[in-house]
């Protein structure tokens, strides 16, 4: 009887485990999500996320511009791996729509505008697009009650995020949006939709995603800081503020052709009170790792190296191959490879190519040889102690990137070859007259491949400036945007022109030996200038065509 | 709700005590050995009592006329009158129906003849003789309706195994195993063949649903042995071999590639085709394609040659052979087992030693297995066991596939005829002046150097770019253009070496509360430890990179608590059954992960000794999950011709959010055993005829942690001047999106067997014919990447599977001296996606973005890419199909020797509502994406086995076929220009030109490949094997005697000695699959590249009792 009790007693013990809160859990390691942005310190940690979140899509970025413009070349042409593979297709204008690059691009970027999204949606930010397409009405609010942070920090927050959804769009829309369709443009989100939504939603025209960008800029330059450079607090460095929102929003406007607008607004940078100026020390030192965030820089996408998890792989991608540590330590991929016209070696030889930089000092810092034939991008070679781990941030919008748009919005007259001037003169070149660029001069180009032909005449100006840009933001993945948006700001120097003259050039000495997808240079040229230039913009992955089953997303012409 | 239980019980407690005495009588029980039984039911009216540990009994009948019943389950039945006798011995004889073994169920037992679900159990007889190290291995074609995949044939790695396909696509979808009683969170892989007595399979869901949230993948029950009372026996097994690699890729090296170049450049100049080929090449351009490659790289093919043929003396490296190796394998166990009047024990402990046919690749294993059973006293039972184990595993860094695809030309280590070459050259190259003998010999050493020699035509080395031409056939070149080390080197430079501490351990005491009404709770403890270092020396990936650790721990630690009430009561016709119970279960896991940098030497290997931590590959995180159960179930039997079992189980789970955590999972099922029926009970020859039929619910939880709430993770950035100050930023996710709805994942499965034995139970049937529906598919579905992530968490489709599994065990010749006896197993599963919410299909990517395709009303998995027509034959055809119309958006599609497509589909745009419109089965002359269509399936049409065995006097022979018939695999090998250049299987045949067109379907080399998904990789799955074959000698025991011992056994054992594998298979091993990354999820299925060689492995071994 007595025994019995005991093990009763146990019984009873055991059935008081019984307590619901053994399957009542939340994660020990994460955060949830939902129960956070509750002020404001919560809130800067999420707009930090977002400035990481530029860091990834820019390991892909100059894929999809500089490898597409005249810069660099795919140089591993008898390499059959996978990552040659798909850099030569994008290379050749032939990208596949299943292309891994461009898919891995685009789900970095538009992971980052959702990071950009749940910081705007906590801050209580909410896009209004304009009441008709391409109207000057449409605004970001920002909800005046939030007890997570001040109407003033709200903004401030809210500024920097519109900024990078806005670079993101940007890049978005020149690279993906056409024009050749209705809903030629990519997928406009200003908030974090749920994937039951996602899969109704289709795209957008061109323009409804230039307005989006356009408001995005304007809150940034209404409500981002406009202390000058020369009162920053150090911890404000690296952040967008007002003058760096100014400076991509006069980009958009040239892009689309509005040089009044894009003039009246990058002006107000040059003036005294953005403290802004070049770093007329050197060109070398715009680029320095212990110069960083100097006061040329606007924005730049930052790295740190020294093993803390925010280094910059760009530097081993770019080292030649085959070099072992003689270059960077655990060698190089051989990727985004100058081309020979770009190339330092063929300046002892200006007169095979007059495209060659003839300023050395610029030459310098953007190429370096291995040996006489790997030459390499050197401008983001910090020499890192581990592999992928560089220090050099990536400069994003450069004071003198302002001062040459202002020449490009100006046209040929003194004002914009003053511009001009003054980033010839850090360069350690001499000024130009105006007799340089005079409008109706032009100069004629003369190349030959096999049985083909090109003669190329371009007005001075816009050789010069289109030079100009190409040396001073070389490797700065601008080259491929700057041609396509000459079409609008230039009368003859435009991306098919400048791409053709890159393959007829080039043919013989790369393309024609790749193994991997042999073409003629036929197909070259008509890869560039078929169907109105279609293969100018990339294909929509097709993982989204082939994941939403409920609306057809229009694939981009001739894909 | 406790209190008035608790005084319940103690009423019926105290009636245990009110009964009378009456005529004693008493005795001991034996078997046909003369050893003591225990647990003998022996009965007499209205009472029934059961035999001690000693096989004694003691029972009050009423008077002498009184009858003793004496039943125990394995021995006939035998009824004696008790006489005068007050001391009755009994003698029982081993029953010889099998059908009434018993047979280990969820939460107790079952004699096989009241098993009314869908249980298979597979005895350890030999299996530990067979010459694997895991038991999932042993297990390959044993059992109907496990399929038991060797996707890798690495040593010591996981068997893939699934039970009646797939009824789930992204939780878990491995069976649950259960060792005596304790869920193993290590599956097989911990568990010492040797210790197992018996393997029981649950297939139908109202078997596997008294484990509810688990069962839904079925359930594999593991019983190990225990002691008997008995005096103490020992048991000693020694066995060990060699494993070989079954076979290898066949491949050219350098210099037989170039001269299957040059022999067939010569082939290719009496084609008329070719008009006037280039006088210094004599390389023949036509549409841009030069056919014996292109010009770099006929320099690089050139310049290989010359270092295979002048510096390596005409043999290049098979770099197989320098990665296989003739590998041994050791088992060695010892156990002790006896017992007395009140406890027995089976103490073991076992090594095996398994290494893999590659180098670096080990597996060592240590088991211990204690299990005590102790009689506290005659109500109260305490059992318990205590498990440790320990494994190491040296694991190879480089894949297999490094190595057979690796260039023959390049040594791996230099030799001073390379040394000479790289250092004395007239162009010599940076490397130069660094490198000597001995040293590892990368493809970078021999970049830009000057080669000159001839070629196999006798011609001189040229350069045919007109680049850099070199005079006198000397000229400068680059044999490989590669950044990475030779894999040889690669695989020396780093050791990953996995240790893991396990330790499972559990008690149970069980109570006897009232005749037939026991109490029982069980506690149990699975520990786990695992520690891997992943070491690589400096420069083992590249010149200047640092030495590096990467260090591992994980912990693991699962707590159970499992109680449960047992009622049974055998009443004059029926039999009634009863469990309920309740179980609590925690599970908590940590995980670290630290990695070093620039150790001051290669040997130190310890943190203390790194220069630096790398935050990349430094992280931590810990975990814990909780489920709380209710159970119960009756099962019931009358007369024992009609049985009936119901059961229930209520989970709660911590993997869903609030309101979604519990589920419900009830099963019902029905027996009918016919030949116990008057009509039927006379026919001498049926020993069973039996029918089934079970429906049952049974669910699935395990997804990932927290798959209901979004989580932020670390996103720092740097801000500030110069280099800049880290500063904390949180992101949210990247992987996948929560959600917030998502709850249980259910099988539904409907079973109706048959059992059938016939002619003295020598020839014995069962069959089941079973449907299994999985509704709220716990979906890892493919969002639009626009929403910036990949992947979110759904709840939603059906998934049907339905099939038949029919096991036959048959005794074909029974004689004094010989026996021959065979058993068969075949099943046949098919599945469908029956929906899939909003979607009408999903389709996902693998690693080269060959697409898999899940559609509604199709096999779960479809290869989705395009149909191929053989190659075209020439330009012309191609000009032909062109001026007929047909145009391609698909780069580089035509290509003389290039794969021909297929025009499947066509599309429009409507003219009235402007919706896009594929038109399937239309070609529109337009070759493009929309030409994608269903290519093949990665589904069997039946899986089987079969095994014989002989025993001739003291001589045992027996061997196991095991097979799959039907599916196709993606063979992910020729997406790659060196397999298809220097592998026979793809250069045989091929096409050369319009008038050597080879076998029209073989493409030239480089071309039309691109990574498109066709079916000229889909190739055949089916395969059999002979998997084991065992024979053995028993020396009689009269012999054994003699010296001492009881049995002496002498066996050797071999595995893998025949592989057949399909025609149109081109890889080497037809069961290897990748199954990480991609294809860790089951809607990506299918896909081999580079496959292992599966291991041919013979033992000796001996086995002694004593």
């Amino acid at each position: 009887m007595k025994k019995s009790f005991k093990y009763i007693s146990l019984l009873f013990l055991v059935s008081l485990l019984g307590c619901t809160d053994i399957i009542d859990l939340n994660s020990e390691s994460n955060i949830v999500q939902e129960n956070y942005f509750t002020n404001y310190s919560e809130l800067q940690e999420g707009l930090t996320a977002c400035y990481n979140g530029l860091q990834k899509p820019l390991t892909y970025e100059w894929i999809l511009t500089e490898l597409r413009s005249d810069n660099t070349i795919m140089d591993g042409g008898t390499s059959t791996s996978v990552v040659n593979n798909d850099l030569g297709f994008i290379d050749q204008f032939y990208p596949p729509t299943i292309h891994e690059g461009i898919k891995n691009y685009w789900l970095l970027t538009y992971n980052n505008i959702r990071n950009a999204n749940v910081v705007l949606t906590a801050v209580g930010a909410s896009y209004t697009a304009p009441t008709t397409v391409g109207g000057n009405d449409g605004n970001i609010d920002i909800a005046t009650d939030l007890p997570n942070a001040t109407l003033d920090q709200r903004k401030k927050i809210a500024a920097e995020a519109s900024f990078i959804r806005a670079y993101h769009y940007f890049n978005l829309i020149r690279l993906f949006g056409t024009e050749a369709i209705p809903k030629g443009g990519v997928f406009l989100l200003d908030k974090v939709i749920t994937p039951e939504a996602a899969k109704q939603l289709n795209r957008s025209s061109v323009a409804e995603i230039y307005d989006l960008i356009i408001a995005d800029l304007k809150n940034a330059v209404l409500n981002g800081s406009t202390d000058p450079y020369s009162v920053k607090t150090p911890d404000q460095l690296g952040h967008a503020n007002s003058w760096a929102a100014r400076a991509l929003l006069g980009k958009v406007y040239l892009t689309l052709g509005d040089k009044t607008l894009a003039t009246a607004t990058l002006l107000p940078v040059i003036a005294n009170t953005s403290g802004y100026a070049l770093e007329t020390s050197s060109y070398a030192n715009v680029f320095a790792v212990n110069n960083e965030m100097n006061k040329e820089i606007l924005f730049a996408i930052r790295f740190k190296g020294g093993g803390v998890g925010m280094g910059n792989p760009l530097p081993n991608l770019f080292a030649p191959t085959n070099s072992g540590s003689f270059v960077i330590k655990g060698d190089g991929k051989g990727y985004n490879t100058p081309t020979t016209e770009l190339a330092i070696n063929l300046k002892t030889n200006p007169t095979t190519f007059s495209y060659t930089d003839p300023s050395a000092a610029r030459a310098l810092v953007n190429y370096n040889s291995y040996s006489t034939s790997d030459v390499y991008v050197n401008k983001f070679m910090s020499r890192p102690f581990l592999a992928n781990d560089a220090e050099n941030d990536f400069p994003v919008l450069r004071y003198s990137d302002v001062l040459l748009m202002l020449a490009e919005a100006g046209g040929s007259n003194a004002t914009s070859l003053g511009y001009i001037n003054s980033v010839r003169s850090r360069a350690g070149l001499a000024a130009l007259k105006i007799a340089d660029i005079s409008a109706v001069t032009t100069k004629t180009f003369t190349i030959s491949s096999g049985t083909t032909t090109m003669v190329v005449e371009y007005p001075l100006f816009e050789k010069v400036l289109s030079d100009e840009r190409r040396y001073e933001f070389a490797f700065e993945n601008q080259r491929w945007f700057d041609l396509l948006r000459f079409k609008k700001t230039f009368t003859t120097l435009n991306a098919e022109s400048v791409m053709k003259f890159h393959f007829v050039s080039q043919y013989d000495a790369i393309y024609k030996g790749f193994t991997v997808l042999p073409v003629t240079l036929d197909e070259l040229l008509g890869n560039v200038t078929n169907n109105n230039n279609a293969r100018f913009v990339l294909p929509i992955p097709q993982y989204e065509i082939d994941t939403n089953t409920q609306v057809q997303i229009e694939q981009n012409p001739s894909y | 709700m406790k209190k008035p239980f608790l005084i319940l019980l103690l009423i019926l407690t105290s009636v245990i005590y009110s009964q009378t005495d009456k005529l004693k009588v008493s005795g001991v029980v034996f078997d046909s050995k003369g050893e003591t039984i225990p647990g003998v039911n022996v009965s007499s009216e209205d009472q029934s009592i059961q035999t001690d540990i000693e096989g004694k009994y003691s029972i009050n009948v009423k008077s002498s006329k009184s009858i003793l019943k004496f039943t125990s389950i394995g021995f006939d039945a035998q009824i004696v009158v008790v006489g005068k006798n007050k001391v009755i011995n009994i003698t029982l004889a081993e029953s010889k129906n099998v059908l009434d073994e018993v047979v280990v169920i969820g939460y107790g037992t079952q004699k096989r003849s009241n098993v009314t679900g869908s249980v298979s159990k597979y005895k350890n007889e030999k299996m530990d003789e067979i010459a694997v190290s895991r038991l999932d291995q042993a297990l390959q074609g044993k059992i109907a309706g496990v399929q038991v995949q060797n996707v890798s044939s690495e040593a010591g790695a996981d068997a893939v195994i699934s039970i009646r396909g797939i009824s789930s696509v992204n939780a878990g979808a491995s069976p649950l195993v259960v060792v005596d009683g304790q869920p193993n969170p290590d599956g097989l892989a911990s568990i010492n063949m040797a210790d197992v007595a018996s393997v029981e399979v649950l297939k139908d869901a109202a078997s596997a649903a008294i484990y509810g949230s688990r069962g839904a993948s079925g359930v594999i029950l593991i019983t190990t042995k225990s002691g008997k009372t008995d005096k103490v026996k020992y048991a000693f097994k020694y066995s060990s071999g060699f494993k070989t690699a079954y076979n290898r890729y066949p491949l050219l090296n350098t210099s037989q590639y170039t001269q299957l170049l040059y022999n067939e450049r010569d082939i290719r100049a009496t084609d008329p085709y070719f008009i006037n080929p280039d006088p210094i090449t004599q390389i023949i351009p036509v549409n841009n394609i030069l056919y014996l490659g292109s010009n770099t790289k006929v320099k690089s093919i050139q310049a290989a040659y010359i270092v295979e043929q002048t510096l390596l003396g005409g043999k290049g490296y098979n770099y197989q052979d320098e990665v296989l190796q003739t590998a041994g394998f050791k088992n060695i166990q010892l156990s002790a087992s006896g017992g007395n009047k009140n406890m027995r024990y089976f103490v073991s402990s076992g090594y095996q030693g398994d290494e893999g046919v590659m180098l670096k690749s080990n597996y060592e294993k240590f088991n211990f297995r204690s299990k005590i059973d102790i009689d506290l006293s005659k109500k109260v039972k305490l059992s318990f066991n205590l498990n440790p184990s320990y494994t190491a595993k040296e694991s190879p860094s480089e894949n297999f596939t490094n190595f057979w695809r690796y260039a023959s030309w390049l040594p791996a280590v230099h030799t001073a005829a390379t040394i000479n070459f790289i250092k004395n050259n007239l162009t010599p190259n940076s490397f130069s002046p660094l490198v000597k003998v001995g040293d590892y010999a990368h493809p970078r050493h021999f970049i830009g150097l000057t080669y000159s020699s001839f070629m196999p035509d006798g011609s001189q080395f040229f350069m045919p770019d007109g680049l850099s031409f070199g005079t006198n056939g000397v000229a400068v070149a680059t044999p490989n253009n590669s950044a990475q080390n030779n894999p040889m080197a690669a695989l020396l430079s780093h050791d990953i070496n996995a240790k893991a501490y396990g330790l499972q351990s559990g008690a149970s005491f069980s109570v006897n509360l009232l005749p037939g009404l026991d109490f029982k709770t069980m506690g149990s403890l699975y520990m786990k430890y695992d520690t891997k270092l992943d070491w690589s020396n400096r420069d083992a990936d590249g010149d200047g990179l640092e030495n590096k650790g990467v260090y591992y721990n994980n912990s693991y630690i699962d707590l159970l608590s499992e109680n449960t009430l047992n009622y049974k009561k055998e009443f004059e016709n029926q039999s009634l059954d009863v469990v309920i119970g309740y179980t609590a279960q925690k599970t908590k896991g940590a995980k670290t992960q630290t990695t070093g940098l620039s150790y001051a030497s290669d040997d130190i290997r310890t943190l203390n000794s790194a220069v630096f931590i790398d935050k990349l590959g430094t992280f931590g995180s810990q975990n814990q999950v909780g489920l709380l159960s209710y159970l119960g179930r009756v099962n019931y039997g009358f007369k024992g011709r009609y049985l009936l079992s119901a059961s229930f189980r209520s989970d709660g789970s911590s993997y869903f959010g609030p309101g979604n955590k519990w589920g419900s999972f009830p099963a019902a099922s029905l027996g009918w055993v016919a030949n116990k029926e008057s009509f039927l009970n006379k026919v001498g020859w049926l020993n069973k005829l039996a029918f089934r039929g079970s429906y049952g619910v049974s669910g699935n939880n395990r997804i990932l942690d927290y798959g209901f709430s979004n989580l932020l993770s670390p996103a720092n950035y740097s801000f500030g001047s110069e280099t800049g100050t880290q500063t904390p930023g949180l992101a949210t996710t990247s992987t996948i999106i929560a959600n917030p709805d998502i709850t249980w994942e259910s099988t539904y499965q409907t079973n109706v067997g048959l059992d059938l034995s016939l002619f003295n139970n020598r020839f014995n049937i069962t069959a089941d014919v079973y449907q299994s529906i999985t509704d709220k598919l716990l979906l890892q579905q493919a969002t639009m990447a626009f929403t910036g992530v990949p992947l979110a968490w759904n709840n939603i489709g059906s998934l049907d599977n339905k099939g038949y599994e029919f096991e036959l065990s048959t005794t074909n010749f029974k004689s004094k001296n010989f026996k021959w006896a065979t058993s068969l197993n075949i099943a046949h599963t098919e599945n469908k996606i029956r929906e899939l919410g909003n979607e009408k299909y999903l389709r996902n990517q693998g690693e080269r973005t060959e697409l898999y395709q899940n559609k509604v009303g199709d096999p779960l998995v479809q290869f989705f890419g395009y149909k191929t027509d053989g190659v075209w034959l020439s330009q012309i055809q191609i000009d032909e199909a062109k001026a007929n119309g047909l145009t391609s958006t698909l780069p580089s599609l035509f290509k003389p020797g290039g794969l021909k497509l297929v025009d499947v589909n066509g599309h429009h745009i409507d003219s009235v509502t402007g919706a896009f419109v594929l038109d399937e089965g239309k070609p529109d002359n337009i070759i493009d994406i929309y030409d994608r269509t269903v290519i093949g399936n990665p589904y069997p049409d039946f899986t089987w086995g079969v095994t014989n065995t002989f025993n001739i006097k003291s001589l045992d022979f027996s061997f196991s076929w095991q097979g799959v018939q039907g599916g196709q695999l993606i063979n992910g090998d020729p997406n790659y220009a060196d397999v298809r250049s220097r592998n026979t299987n793809y250069n045989t045949n091929r096409w050369l030109s319009p008038e050597h067109i080879g076998d029209g379907k073989t493409p030239y080399e480089d071309i039309g490949f691109n990574w498109l998904l066709t079916d000229y990789v889909v190739e055949s799955a089916s395969y059999f094997a002979l998997r084991e074959v065992n024979i053995g000698y028993t020396l009689s025991s009269d012999f054994c005697k003699k010296i001492g011992l009881s049995s002496l056994r002498l066996y050797s054992s071999a595995n893998n000695l025949y592989i057949h594998s399909a025609a149109g298979y081109r890889g080497i091993n037809s069961e290897g699959r990748s199954n990480s990354g991609p294809y860790s999820s089951a809607l990506v299925a299918g896909y081999q590249r580079g496959s292992f060689p599966a291991s041919k492995t013979i033992v000796l071994g001996i086995d002694i009792n004593f």
